[in-house]
């Protein structure tokens, strides 16, 4: 994939290095020449200093020809003002803008642009840590689910996935076993101390909490 | 009217002035406390410190009872994040913008901002018009750039001198404004006569700029 990168601070050159390792063609535009020691001496990517939404560079970068844009500057306004150049002006079919602002984050999201707020992210990643411990909803965006991590107790050992299942509220998708990662079917034999990871609705998760006796 | 102004350095505060002198009921956003304080003691404004980014900070400045936003801050990402704001989430009918790097223009005009205003083009085309010898100049473009108005000089050798206003055919969609004889302004009717060296103002669309031309000083610039 052909990607530019706009900011190249920790966020963007960590995202340059690694898909720039990944065989990707990267291209990485900041407006100080020296972040770009942040990307290393093994990266073989381009860089170009300027602006991220100036239409002339954004050409020079080949932005034309890219399938990915990411803007990722520490600026939610520069980031939000050059995602959507990249979508409106040169029809990018991926664009990406990192929004600090939950506000901002939202309405640019009801607006179509494909946003990734950190802040939200973080916030709910680490009230989850705090309040609902192996429970975690950020990954799925509506809210609705979540993903919940059960360590099979004796109680539970010899049965099966089918048997743990909860239809329309609780299904066991993979199974952590001492000799690695399984993906279970209904059969699949549970032990003890194996690590179940399930998709939850939200709502069920009470139910499924005292089920396990969690 | 309820304009809200975002930015309060020059072109906010004169802006500001100039409207609330117009019995248009302005507030102004100001990140700078300073300036935000000048502009209440000296303006009969609602000031507000804070960034105008900031959808709680438009809400406090009455923005769901604003007819037009003018975002006319330094930096161009913020300008064109305030109108959308404006527009999008609180239907504000009018978002006007200052566009500092005269670059952005394109980009503000097709993100959705109604009046991107360009100082430094706008600058240097008034600098243009009174170093220009060139017998004609443009002056503005607008909506969108389809429209301009520009100034036509009329030399000995125009066709068009010597005849009335009503006997020029002028391409489609476009008028005569005013025309200029010296120190007077003449507002054109059609048994105006036309002379040599009268300045033309006229207004057209952009494809027909050059037919314009073409009818008023009878070859191509």
């Amino acid at each position: 994939m052909y990607v530019v990168i706009v900011g190249c601070g920790r966020v963007g050159s960590e995202l340059a290095k690694l898909l720039s390792q990944e065989g990707h063609n990267v291209v990485v535009i900041d407006k100080e020449q020296g972040s770009f020691k942040r990307l290393g001496q093994t990266f073989n990517g381009i860089t170009l200093a300027g602006n991220g939404f100036d239409v002339e560079l954004l050409k020079e970068a080949g932005v034309e020809k890219a399938d990915a844009f990411c803007a990722v500057t520490n600026g939610d306004n520069t980031n939000i003002m050059a995602a959507q150049v990249a979508k409106k002006l040169f029809k990018i079919p991926k664009v990406i803008a990192r929004i600090y602002d939950p506000q901002r984050a939202h309405i640019y999201h009801k607006l179509g642009l494909d946003v990734i707020s950190g802040t939200v992210l973080l916030a709910a990643m680490i009230r989850d840590k705090i309040i609902e411990s192996h429970f975690t909803s950020y990954l799925i965006e509506s809210g609705e689910l979540g993903v919940i991590e059960i360590k099979v107790t004796e109680k539970f050992a010899g049965g099966t996935v089918s048997e743990l299942n909860i239809p329309g509220e609780f299904l066991i998708a993979t199974v952590l076993k001492k000799k690695g990662v399984v993906i279970p079917g209904p059969d699949t034999k549970l032990e003890k101390n194996d690590i179940l990871m399930g998709v939850v609705k939200t709502i069920s998760l009470k139910k499924v909490r005292g089920f396990f006796g969690l | 009217m309820h304009i809200i102004i975002v930015g309060g350095g020059n072109v906010g505060y004169y802006l500001a002035k100039r409207l609330a002198q117009g019995k248009h009921v302005v507030s102004v956003i100001e990140k700078n406390k300073e300036l935000c304080e000048r502009i209440a003691k000296e303006l009969n404004v609602l000031a507000i410190n804070g960034d105008g980014c900031d959808p709680n900070l438009l809400e406090d400045a009455g923005i769901d009872k604003t007819d037009v936003v003018a975002a006319v801050t330094g930096d161009d990402e913020d300008n064109l994040v305030i109108c959308q704001l404006a527009k999008e989430t609180y239907s504000v009918k009018r978002t006007v913008a200052r566009v500092n790097d005269s670059r952005n223009e394109h980009a503000f005009n097709e993100l959705g901002v109604d009046v991107p205003i360009d100082s430094t083009a706008i600058i240097a085309k008034i600098i243009e018009e009174e170093v220009s010898f060139k017998d004609f100049v443009n002056l503005m473009t607008f909506k969108r750039g389809k429209l301009a108005i520009v100034r036509v000089d009329l030399t000995e050798e125009s066709p068009i001198c010597g005849k009335q206003v009503m006997d020029i055919k002028l391409p489609g969609d476009s008028v005569l404004v005013s025309i200029i004889r010296g120190e007077e302004v003449i507002i054109p009717k059609g048994t105006t006569l036309l002379q040599a060296r009268d300045d033309i103002v006229a207004l057209t669309t952009i494809e027909n700029e050059q037919h314009l031309l073409d009818a008023l000083i009878g070859r191509l610039e």
